[in-house]
């Protein structure tokens, strides 16, 4: 396989207005984000040549974003997915430009995420999730319906094993909404939090509470992937690919039958060895924060803190602002917005373009940053981007 | 009052698990090939791709530890609503830990519950033909 490290790059990012009601349709908000994301890498819209969309079937087809935008595309590719689906289409979209299929890729996720279909749950059919899931009536029968409590039968034995506490779920929480304070269009925009607060919230399922869970928003985001040799000739500077992990897996769909292993694992060595750096060469992370929990198991997966020391890890404040790696400096899914990632995938490219510079928001001197995706335990994926 | 609650739907791979807990009986399915459990039951062993399985009858004395769980204190699927709050736990069972089954332990104060407390496989009654294995 050619290696394709810096060969590509990400040229552009946007994203719509957010809100907890747009009153408008994915197809609008597709188009604003579009837009924003074509002016910010400068390019003329009919260059994109290439459209992909990932959705839970609440979003618009990537042909009819295209037609839009007045562009006749020579791809299109509308996938049904959540986390770790950008990182995913990113490597798809450098597979196509490599062998010549298009040039330009926009990759883009839009949802009415709060007013139309929510992650979240509410007024499914039971019976039609005990057949959609492989193996659902082996959960659904016992109230288990929510990824927060799939997630949460990890994290309770993981805490179990490693001595990590609910305190240091709320360090995550904590740390996220501290960011969230320095971006005017994160939904915690003026509601920091403190650990007494963390503390004294009640919990939705043990070990989480509302605050370990990730927000529900409308919006949309987009992001345009081409070659380095395109990106040079425009105007802003470029986040460039060091090393993507598409996708990998563990287990298989029963994946609550051995909560001691997540993909995570795996992607991290084989984003490493593609990248060419360890976790010591990381600046800025933007780690995929769906629930508090998974962003501490990713710590530790990407071997950030070892096993054992994540708690102190992040009771340190290392992922604040000055610490040994800010993380998710827009407020990550926690704090900011939802677009299952990418709006955390938007950030960094942020921050390694050094977008903030002359502002509190600036990750100081961020060479190297770590995106990471997680669609469940079963199914993750990772990039690296450097400046 | 009638069971509001989702009833297990059998299909052609599980059914042999749900009729057996109808009888309040565990079977389970089992790799010919690799000689592992393969639960939940599917078309072919999930371990080593086998479709060479059969079912193993484990009988109706069933223990287990608590390997994981959490409390729900919302209903998060409709039914559920008297329910709160409600244990889901990864059950380990005590002849063979390797398999891991899901279940909401019953009759147990919340602040008791924790990694390692032993269980007993108990059936729940749904109505006059279904039952479903839990656990207290």
């Amino acid at each position: 396989m050619e290696n394709i490290k810096n060969k590509y790059a990400i040229v552009g990012v946007g994203e719509s207005e957010r809100s907890k009601k747009s009153g408008t349709t994915p197809l609008h908000l597709a188009l604003d984000a579009a837009r924003a994301a074509i002016a910010d890498a400068g390019l003329e819209t009919k260059e994109i040549d290439g459209f992909m969309s990932y959705s839970e079937n609440d979003s618009c087809p990537a042909h009819q974003l295209s037609t839009y935008l007045g562009v006749r595309p020579k791809y299109v590719k509308d996938i049904m997915g959540g986390g770790s689906s950008t990182e995913m289409l990113i490597a798809d979209a450098i597979g196509l430009i490599e062998t010549g299929q298009v040039n330009t890729v926009l990759i883009y996720r839009s949802m009415n995420g709060r007013s139309g279909v929510r992650m979240g749950g509410g007024g499914w059919d039971v019976n039609m999730l005990q057949n959609a899931m492989d193996g659902g009536s082996f959960l659904i029968p016992y109230g288990a319906g929510s990824p927060g409590q799939w997630f949460g039968l990890f994290a309770t034995r993981h805490m179990h094993e490693t001595g990590l506490t609910k305190e240091h779920l709320g360090h995550v929480c904590v740390s996220f909404y501290e960011h969230a304070q320095r971006n005017p269009k994160a939904f915690f925009y003026g509601k920091p939090l403190t650990m007494e607060a963390y503390h004294d919230t009640p919990d939705l399922s043990f070990p989480f509470n509302k605050h370990d869970f990730c927000l529900e928003s409308d919006e949309a985001n987009a992001i345009i992937v081409t070659s380095a040799k395109r990106a040079e000739q425009l105007p802003n500077q470029p986040a460039y690919i060091m090393g993507i992990a598409a996708r990998q897996c563990v287990s298989h769909a029963h994946y609550w039958t051995n909560v001691d292993e997540v993909a995570s694992d795996y992607v991290a060595k084989d984003v490493y060895k593609k990248a060419g750096v360890t976790a010591k060469d990381l600046d800025v992370a933007s780690i995929y924060d769906c629930y508090s929990w998974v962003v501490l198991r990713q710590l530790e997966a990407y071997e950030i803190a070892k096993r054992g020391e994540v708690g102190d890890f992040v009771a340190d404040g290392h992922l604040k602002m000055g610490g040994k790696l800010p993380s998710n400096t827009a407020g990550g899914m926690l704090s900011e917005g939802y677009t299952h990632g990418m709006n955390n995938v938007i950030e960094i490219v942020r921050q390694i373009r050094h977008d903030y510079e002359g502002s509190d928001r600036q990750v100081k001197d961020c060479e190297v940053g770590l995106c990471t995706g997680w669609a469940g335990p079963d199914i993750a994926g990772a990039m690296i981007l450097r400046n | 009052m009638s069971y509001e609650k989702p009833i297990p739907l059998k299909n052609e791979d599980n059914a042999p698990f749900w009729d057996a807990a109808d009888r309040h009986e565990l079977f389970l399915q089992k790799c010919h090939t690799c000689q592992q459990f393969a639960h939940p039951p599917g078309p072919a062993c999930a371990k080593c791709g086998s479709s060479d399985l059969t079912w193993e009858n484990l009988g109706t004395d069933i223990k287990g530890r608590v390997y994981s769980y959490v409390i729900s204190h919302r209903p998060f699927l409709p039914g559920f609503q008297n329910d709160t709050p409600l244990v889901i736990a990864v059950i380990e069972l005590a002849t063979y830990p390797e398999v891991k089954m899901i279940g909401n332990i019953l009759n147990h104060a919340i602040e008791d519950i924790h990694i390692g407390m032993e269980v007993e496989m108990t059936w729940q009654k749904i109505n006059d033909g279904r039952s479903l294995p839990q656990w207290e």
